[in-house]
């Protein structure tokens, strides 16, 4: 700039200065207005005729004259700019001379009207080129489903009469063109009347030169006034879809499609599957095909206050949505079917979304099981073999309705309806053995049940939401209606027999012959409010309040089938109500800045509970259950979030009720050597939990630490009390108990061994959890710690190889305060890894593989599973839009759904035949082209 | 800016209503996540396609930032350390970036953190290389032309917007030296926008004046730039998103 001064000292001589310099030139001119009036400071710009690139630029000064000096000899094109003036483009070709004097140039003022309205108003860009202004049709607001032609009177400049000829600038148009193209034959009116106004992104003004001086490429001079209009790129609609056909050997086949079409502002789709090979629900993709842009939606939940909505858990609400399933099951064989659609309407202001889908999942199981139950001295042992064949159809719908009322109030409208009918048969032959003997069982039942139901589920919810002009001031309403009306019915047959039971004779035998059907109902009315104040700019204050009524109504007839007809069993029968009132009031400050947030507060909860019970409606007598209960519910959170760390701590008190069916008082013999019964007098569970977490990330070198422990201590902990007779028959209730507790931690180190090459990533959690029950009235204290420790590896060495080992250790011991003797150890092991070839033809190989162990040193239990799965595919057509895939599952034949729990005073090892050895041909479209599984998907 | 030692001048007396040329700029950096992930070369047309139906009610994420300027120098840098939600009951902190340029002295000092490490930039100028385009549009009360450039490190396409009354040539992010002050920026389509949202003329030697003391490594611009190409081509090969931990 100092050097630029000093130029500028120069100006009266420059003539002299650099006229030596026959390499470069001095440029000059003058600028005026149409009505010649000299413009001083209007910016004159030097470009290079090729592609406009500024060489230099500098302003007119007071008497409207610019000179740029020194500048290289070359063509250069002059621009002048200059506010409420058509940029001027000159081309200048320097002479022989040392200056090129452009004389005196005149820009010409922009129509008022255009500057006022397209760049002012509508915030339009006005792009000129030439002859040529362009207007951004976007941002010219009219009605939707307005023609192009009503568009066309909303722009400055243009005027439709009212046969809808268009005249541009006082001329008539006499060509209009959609993307540079003649669409509608020579009439412009038809393009103009047929086109939707919502599909055009810009309109073009300017003068083309006459069809016949095209064809015959000698130019008359003539010029036709023309119109382009270019459609909007995202308005081109589209389509897409997708289909997977595989068939296999044991007849195992698939068969799934989707497709969809979508515009700017709906989307629609289809999705289909069937398939034996036990993938019931949709996948995590083909979820969000489905569900599109409301595949995901915050802020629908209706219970505010802190917990995060979780301040009311029933148990039994699940399955109203449309089935995720992340990959296929591993236990039993299921025949599966389903279809649906799906509507969506997005525009800023309105979203809104529909959808129906049907799925049929039937199921088989063939379970072998083995259980141990501690007693307070001694155990005994089950063996189970059983059949369970299951159908289920689900008939879901759901909407969703977002309005936007204006910018400070907002309406979410949820409903969710399922109507579900299934049966079950189960068939089961259980041994018992005293002790752990390995001698003849000491009794035997076998049962045949057959159970029918149907239902219907519905959930609504409605929130509003409002923000006041002061920032920070909200308010939010909502209200919520819910039903769950199930019948079912069924039979139960079961014969247990005593062999040491030597009163009668050796052996005896109880039989069992009923007939049953539930019906019930809940429903449940919730409503929330919601007032956040801000305090200051770090202080914010809120106050919520959480109501809900919920009505159970159970009407269980039992009937005896006997020789003279069916007898109601008047100690099975039961018609029960309960009607449950809840209040929550609570407050909570919060401060935020800087990154570190706190917040605290304190909540009253309230609830009255009102049911009777009896063994009919007419009820006499009727027990009554009444009780009131309340409890404080604190709550602290603290969270800071430093450069590449993070820290959480935070203080709650979880609140879980109690679910209907174990507050029902009715006794489920379904199995008679494991009857269940309910607890109407079951108060909520507290627990108090307490979790800290650190996080370390450096992005610089991809190292990744984080740590985690909690502990939760319970109160009113709803615990299965096990009551067992003589004849091994158990009886388990739902009571409350205090004093368990939980301690969890959880470990994770990941860090580049070579960077885009190998990645290690370890980790480790122990979980150490004190439960108390009673068995036979005596407390027992079950204590399970569980110890897990994995480590995985990303191997990507190359485009065409990538493997992913995995080791997974874990280790559970169980102890029990009453009877140490039964204290034992259960083992788990997998090693697995994941590999991928690229090989030569295109065509791409994966292994999968996973070897399992199972130990339980007491039963003298183990088991050694190899599951080995092949698939080789190629991917051919354009954009790679096909595949074919040969898959071998399972090739060594050796998958049995395995599971080994502890919980309680029970441990037990379950293996259920599932999907073994069998191998598939599949071919795949998609139209948006498929993808070589080489590398796991990271995210993104 | 040697460009700029040859341009010439004419300047025989600034007229009295000469524009004024110092003040600060608001602008809203808006960072659309979506069109920024669905240019990633690793991701499928499918994938893409999905993420696109998937997400496409979701905004981009907003950030206030400022810019003080006057004929020579200028400083551009978040209006506040943290980012926070607009109830006031969320804040996460922002990277460090403030950028200073001295057009006169033909300097530049900036401080940027990426990839977890903040780094302090002291090195010379050098002007991107601007096409100037035909077209106006009114950007917070002025009417600004239109000129393109492109990001050769980061192969990325830049459209500003610069004001045709305040003959500054200071702009956001990296961008400068076109012959009005730059009120909006787009990179790479609306990936990033940088919107003027308002234009307050007076004095800010203040300011520009005020240094705060920041720890970093010291770098030159031509190392950074390394730096920034590995950064980018080790990302797309591990397949990650280069710009989770780098300023787009």
């Amino acid at each position: 700039m100092k050097k630029l001064l000093l130029l500028l000292l120069l100006t009266v001589c420059y003539h002299v200065t650099f006229a030596q310099q026959s390499g470069r030139i001095a440029i000059r001119g003058s600028i005026i207005d149409t009505s010649k009036a000299i413009l001083p400071g209007a910016t004159v710009m030097l470009l290079t005729p090729k592609d406009s690139a500024l060489v230099n630029y500098g302003r007119t000064n007071d008497k409207g004259i610019f000179e740029f000096r020194n500048v290289k000899r070359a063509p250069y094109i002059l621009k002048v700019s200059y506010v409420g003036f058509l940029p001027l483009q000159v081309e200048v070709n320097p002479d022989n001379g040392e200056v090129v004097d452009l004389g005196t140039l005149a820009i010409k003022p922009i129509q008022k009207e255009l500057l006022e309205i397209v760049v002012k108003t509508a915030r339009a860009p006005l792009s000129i080129r030439g002859d040529t202004i362009e207007y951004n049709a976007a941002s010219f607001k009219v009605p939707p489903g307005s023609t192009v032609e009503e568009l066309l009177r909303k722009l400055p400049g243009m005027q439709v009469d009212q046969d809808g000829n268009i005249k541009a600038q006082g001329e008539n148009v006499t060509k209009m063109t959609v993307d540079g193209k003649t669409f509608f034959g020579s009439d412009p009116k038809l393009a103009t009347k047929n086109l939707p106004a919502e599909a055009i992104s810009k309109v073009q003004v300017f003068n083309d030169k006459t069809e016949a001086s095209k064809t015959t490429g000698i130019d008359d001079g003539k010029r036709e006034k023309t119109v382009n209009l270019e459609l909007k790129e995202s308005h081109r609609k589209g389509g897409f879809g997708k289909v997977t056909a595989g068939i296999g050997t044991k007849d195992r086949y698939q068969l799934r499609g989707n497709y969809n079409r979508f515009n700017t502002k709906e989307q629609m789709s289809v999705i289909g599957f069937a398939n034996n090979i036990n993938q019931t629900g949709l996948s995590f993709d083909d979820y969000q095909d489905f569900r599109g842009s409301q595949s995901f939606n915050w802020n629908d939940q209706g219970d505010f206050g802190f917990n995060g909505g979780g301040y009311i858990v029933f148990g039994d609400d699940n399955g109203i949505g449309v089935p995720i399933s992340g990959g296929s099951s591993n236990r039993g064989f299921s025949k599966n079917y389903a279809g649906g659609g799906n509507y969506n309407y997005d525009t800023k202001n309105t979203k809104l979304s529909s959808n129906y889908f049907f799925n049929q999942t039937g199921q088989t199981f063939d379970t072998d099981l083995t259980k141990q139950t501690s007693l307070l001295n001694g155990a005994f042992r089950t063996e189970e073999k059983s059949f369970r064949n299951t159908l289920g159809n689900n008939h879901r719908a759901s909407a969703r309705f977002e309005q936007n009322l204006d910018s400070l109030n907002t309406l979410v409208v949820v409903g969710n309806f399922r109507a579900n009918n299934g049966n079950e048969r189960l068939g089961s032959t259980q041994n018992f053995f005293q002790e752990d003997g390995k001698g003849p069982p000491s009794s035997q039942t076998t049962l045949n049940n057959q159970n029918k139901y149907t239902g219907i589920q519905l959930a609504t919810t409605a929130i509003y939401r409002h923000k006041f002009h002061k920032k920070g001031r909200n308010f939010a309403a909502s209200l919520s209606y819910n039903i769950n009306d199930t019948d079912g019915s069924g039979n139960q047959q079961s014969n247990s027999r005593y062999f040491t039971d030597t009163t009668a004779g050796g052996t005896s035998q109880i039989r069992l012959n009923q007939d049953n059907v539930t019906n019930s109902l809940r429903t449940e009315l919730k409503s929330s409010l919601d007032y956040i104040e801000p305090l200051s700019k770090t202080m914010s204050w809120e106050t919520f309040y959480n109501f809900s009524l919920r009505t159970d109504k159970v009407d269980r007839d039992v009937f005896d089938r006997t020789d003279q007809g069916m007898v109601r069993n008047v100690s099975l029968s039961r018609y029960y109500t309960n009607d449950f009132t809840y209040n929550r009031i609570g407050t909570s400050v919060r401060y935020n800045n800087k990154g570190l947030t706190l917040s605290g507060g304190l909540a009253g909860m309230w609830f009255h509970q009102a049911g009777k019970f009896a063994a009919d409606q007419t009820g006499s007598p009727f027990t009554s259950v009444g009780r009131n209960f309340f409890s404080f519910v604190p709550n602290a959170t603290a969270y800071y979030n430093m450069k590449n760390k993070r820290v959480n701590l935070n203080y709650n008190v979880d609140v879980r009720q109690p679910s209907t069916s174990d507050l029902q008082p009715v006794i489920d013999n379904s199995n008679p050597r494991f009857i269940r019964e309910g607890n109407p007098d079951l108060l909520p569970q507290l627990t108090h939990r307490l979790s800290g977490g650190f996080g370390v990330f450096d992005p610089g070198s991809f190292v990744n630490v984080y740590f985690n422990l909690n502990y939760g201590y319970n109160i009113n902990q709803i615990v299965y009390n096990q009551t067992i007779n003589s004849l091994l028959v158990t009886t388990t209730r739902p009571v409350n108990i205090d004093g368990g507790t939980n301690v969890g931690s959880y470990f994770n180190f990941g860090f580049p061994l070579k960077k885009t090459k190998a990645t290690l990533n370890m980790y480790t959690s122990i979980n150490l959890g004190k439960n108390p029950t009673f068995i036979n009235n005596v407390p027992n204290n079950t204590t399970n710690n569980n110890y897990n420790a994995g480590v995985s590896l990303d191997l990507t060495p190359s485009e065409k190889f990538t493997l992913y080992p995995n080791f997974n250790w874990n280790f559970t011991d169980t102890r029990y305060s009453v009877n140490t003797a039964q204290n034992l150890k259960i083992y788990n092991y997998r090693y697995g890894a994941d590999m991928n070839i690229q090989m030569p033809a295109g065509i791409f190989f994966n292994a999968r593989m996973n070897y399992q162990i199972y130990k339980n040193p007491r039963f003298g239990f183990t088991q050694q599973l190899p599951i080995l799965n092949l698939s080789f595919y190629k991917l051919f057509l354009k954009d790679k839009k096909a595949e074919v895939r040969v898959t071998a599952y399972d090739i060594f034949n050796k998958n049995q759904g395995i599971t080994q729990s502890s919980y309680q005073n029970i441990v037990q090892t379950e293996q259920v035949q599932t999907l073994a050895q069998y191998f598939m041909l599949s071919f795949s479209y998609n139209v948006r082209g498929l993808k070589s599984q080489m590398r796991r998907n990271n995210g993104f | 800016m040697k460009k700029l030692l040859i341009f010439f001048f004419i300047i025989t007396g600034l007229r009295a209503t000469a524009q004024q040329t110092e003040g600060v700029v608001t602008y809203q950096r808006n960072q659309d996540w979506l069109k920024i992930l669905s240019q990633l070369s690793y991701l499928t047309l499918d994938q893409k396609e999905r993420m696109k139906s998937t997400y496409k009610n979701y905004e981009g994420f907003k950030t206030p930032m400022k810019l003080y300027f006057n004929a020579d120098q200028s400083l551009y840098a978040n209006e506040d350390e943290y980012w926070k939600s607009e109830d006031g009951r969320w804040s996460q902190r922002l990277e460090d970036y403030i950028i200073r340029r001295d057009f006169k002295k033909e300097t530049k000092s900036e401080i940027i953190e990426m990839i977890g490490k903040t780094y302090i930039i002291e090195d010379s100028l050098q002007t991107p290389q601007w096409k100037v385009l035909n077209q106006l549009k009114d950007i917070a009360g002025h009417i600004c032309m239109k000129a393109e450039t492109t990001d050769p490190i980061k192969q990325q396409k830049i459209v500003a917007w610069f004001a045709q009354d305040i003959p500054v040539s200071a702009g956001p992010e990296q961008y400068f030296g076109l012959p009005g002050l730059i009120l909006e920026l787009d990179i790479n389509d609306g990936s990033v926008l940088v919107t003027a949202t308002r234009v307050e003329m007076k004095d800010v030697s203040k300011e520009l004046a005020t240094t705060k003391k920041t720890k970093g490594k010291k770098i030159k611009t031509a190392d950074y730039d390394k730096l920034i190409k590995d950064h980018i081509q080790t990302s797309i090969k591990s397949q990650e998103n280069p710009y989770w931990t780098m300023r787009y």
